[in-house]
């Protein structure tokens, strides 16, 4: 793995270079619906979502919870991580191509400690997710 | 939602955290992070084994539905996942047995212009291994609403 971000080197405002995920696919939803156990019928079953007013099948929110954990450990490493907090803003689509880019917004001198915050934005610019996390980074 | 649930307590509920689902699950959400295949990559980052992605242990939240049936909902198809939370307090890696305990925080009710009368119902579980170290806790926000939502 690349070095992770160090405490030393951050100040707020800096962010991580960010992440495209996508197109998805029905596939990428199948796939984590097996991989989590979510099998909410409007996730993988066309005809059930399209009966009940759904353009399509749409994605589960923790997979996109999932994309801003990557962002996030990427970032600073997994053992760095000390609180993530994942808000659901709207919901997305096969075909959908979500970005996402964190930044820091508080930097605790004493504890060594981080706060981010990331969005997880669709290809219109449509927030899908937002988060905010608590780091403790390399010094 | 039932507004007396808040306080409610489960009985606790195990598991192992298996490698093969941390590599299904690292997939799943498209992160090729080599620390979650190879416990070498694990071991240059200081972590005991193979680590679990910051949001794996929400997918074992689906075993036990006592708690969220405890909520009272009527419906499922109002319900929104309004938030999720994750504490980390110990690494979390392949081969640990946890113990999950859940309780319900809170159920709270406000009234939504947009959308009509909303419940707001807090579940937290909180995960031990099996040498009893409290290692995360996760905090599962669900709100009804007062009109059909993701469904």
């Amino acid at each position: 793995m690349a070095q992770h971000a160090s405490f030393a080197s951050l100040n707020v405002g800096d962010g991580p270079a960010p992440l495209v995920f996508g197109p998805l696919t029905r596939t990428d939803f199948v796939r984590y619906a097996g991989a989590s156990h979510d099998f909410n019928p409007n996730h993988h079953d066309e005809i059930y979502a399209t009966e009940r007013g759904n353009k399509t099948v749409f994605g589960m929110g923790m997979l996109a919870a999932g994309y801003g954990g990557r962002l996030m450990t990427d970032w600073f490493g997994v053992p760095a991580l000390r609180r993530l907090r994942i808000r659901f803003a709207s919901r997305f689509w096969p075909g959908d191509v979500l970005t996402a880019t964190g930044k820091v917004m508080a930097k605790n001198e004493a504890d060594g400690v981080l706060e981010c915050e990331f969005t997880l934005v669709n290809q219109d610019g449509e927030v899908i997710v937002r988060g905010d996390a608590t780091v403790a980074p390399r010094t | 939602m039932d507004t007396s649930a808040a306080g409610k307590t489960f009985p606790p509920y195990e598991f192992q955290v298996e490698r093969g689902k941390i590599r299904e699950f690292a997939a799943a959400v498209g992160d090729p992070n080599p620390v979650y295949r190879d416990p070498a990559a694990a071991a240059a980052e200081g972590l005991p084994g193979i680590p679990a992605p910051p949001t794996l242990l929400r997918t074992f939240l689906y075993e036990p539905q006592t708690s969220a049936e405890a909520l009272g909902v009527v419906d499922w198809s109002f319900i929104v996942h309004g938030e999720q939370e994750f504490e980390y307090f110990a690494p979390v890696v392949a081969g640990d047995v946890l113990t999950g305990t859940q309780r319900i925080l809170s159920v709270t009710e406000k009234e939504s212009r947009r959308a009509g009368k909303l419940a707001i119902g807090v579940i937290e579980t909180v995960f031990h291994n099996q040498r009893g170290e409290k290692v995360q806790v996760l905090r599962r926000t669900l709100i009804e609403t007062g009109q059909r939502i993701a469904d």
